[in-house]
């Protein structure tokens, strides 16, 4: 038992939990404004509130987490939106 | 210039005979690059559109990253690692690949009736989100091919009416215009 508990201790926690995932959206010169905020409203049921800040967030710094989730969640969210032309990708929450 | 129309619940877009002909030209041009050539189409090769797309190739066997820059930004990497990029695309392009085709081809169908009767029309009960999307891959397209940056606009304007880049950037302008007049429509604006 105190064997168990000693390797334990050793053991970096966070490779054990799943960490969430997340959907980014990426800046492009093409699509419209007004699209994109589209979208996010009819993918994700955001508010048009939230949906406008997404978008300016994306169109501000380049990039913003639209989703988050696990891997399969995030993979569906991403083909999803790729069906509408919007520029995605997703990877491991690094924020954790 | 043409816009869409809104009436309750029923989209309509009325198009002149010209305005019809770049609609189809160019959806069947992006049809035949994602790999689905299989009708007649409207363009001949003096269109100055004709080659627009062009690069047109036979899907490989193998599912790969797509060489064409347009392809790769209408299917783009889902993951920045190209393993599981590559992964992910083997078992999710051909889906997203035949909604493209099949969103195509149903604007195709509705332009096709104007453009055979050789007349201005109204495209009549149209499904909204299929144009929209139809439109916005249409866009993308031409983007890649004009390299569109924030400055496009101005250089645009500084082209001389004979530039033949200059009709394309014209129709890639027009098509977001387009695209705004249903998406006003859509959320009320």
């Amino acid at each position: 038992m105190a064997t168990d508990t000693m390797i334990e201790s050793d053991l970096d926690i966070s490779q054990l939990v799943d960490k969430p995932w997340v959907t980014i959206v990426w800046d492009d010169p093409v699509n419209l404004m007004s699209y994109v905020t589209y979208v996010f409203i009819k993918l994700f049921g955001f508010t048009p509130e939230k949906a406008n800040a997404l978008m300016m967030q994306v169109h501000n710094e380049g990039r913003a987490a639209v989703s988050t989730g696990s891997r399969e969640e995030m993979e569906c969210d991403v083909q999803r939106l790729h069906e509408h032309g919007l520029w995605a990708t997703l990877q491991r929450d690094d924020k954790i | 210039m043409s816009e869409f129309m809104r009436d309750g619940n029923l989209y309509s877009l009325d198009l002149s005979i010209d305005e019809a002909h770049i609609l189809i030209n160019l959806v069947e041009q992006l049809l035949e690059l994602l790999g689905e050539g299989d009708f007649n189409h409207h363009y001949d090769e003096s269109d100055p559109f004709a080659q627009l797309m062009s690069q047109l190739k036979a899907a490989p066997d193998e599912i790969t990253v797509p060489d064409d820059p347009v392809l790769l930004r209408l299917l783009p990497n889902a993951y920045a690692d190209p393993e599981a990029a590559a992964d992910f695309r083997r078992y999710t392009e051909p889906t997203l690949r035949g909604q493209k085709q099949r969103t195509l081809k149903q604007v195709r169908a509705a332009l096709e009736i104007i453009v055979d009767e050789d007349r201005a029309g109204l495209v009549e009960d149209l499904d909204s989100e299929i144009w929209l999307m139809a439109i916005n891959d249409l866009r993308l397209a031409l983007s890649v091919r004009l390299e569109v940056n924030p400055d496009s606009f101005e250089i645009f304007e500084a082209l001389s009416d004979d530039d033949p880049q200059k009709a394309i950037y014209a129709v890639y302008f027009w098509l977001g215009w387009l695209q705004t007049s249903l998406l006003n429509l859509l959320t009320g604006g």
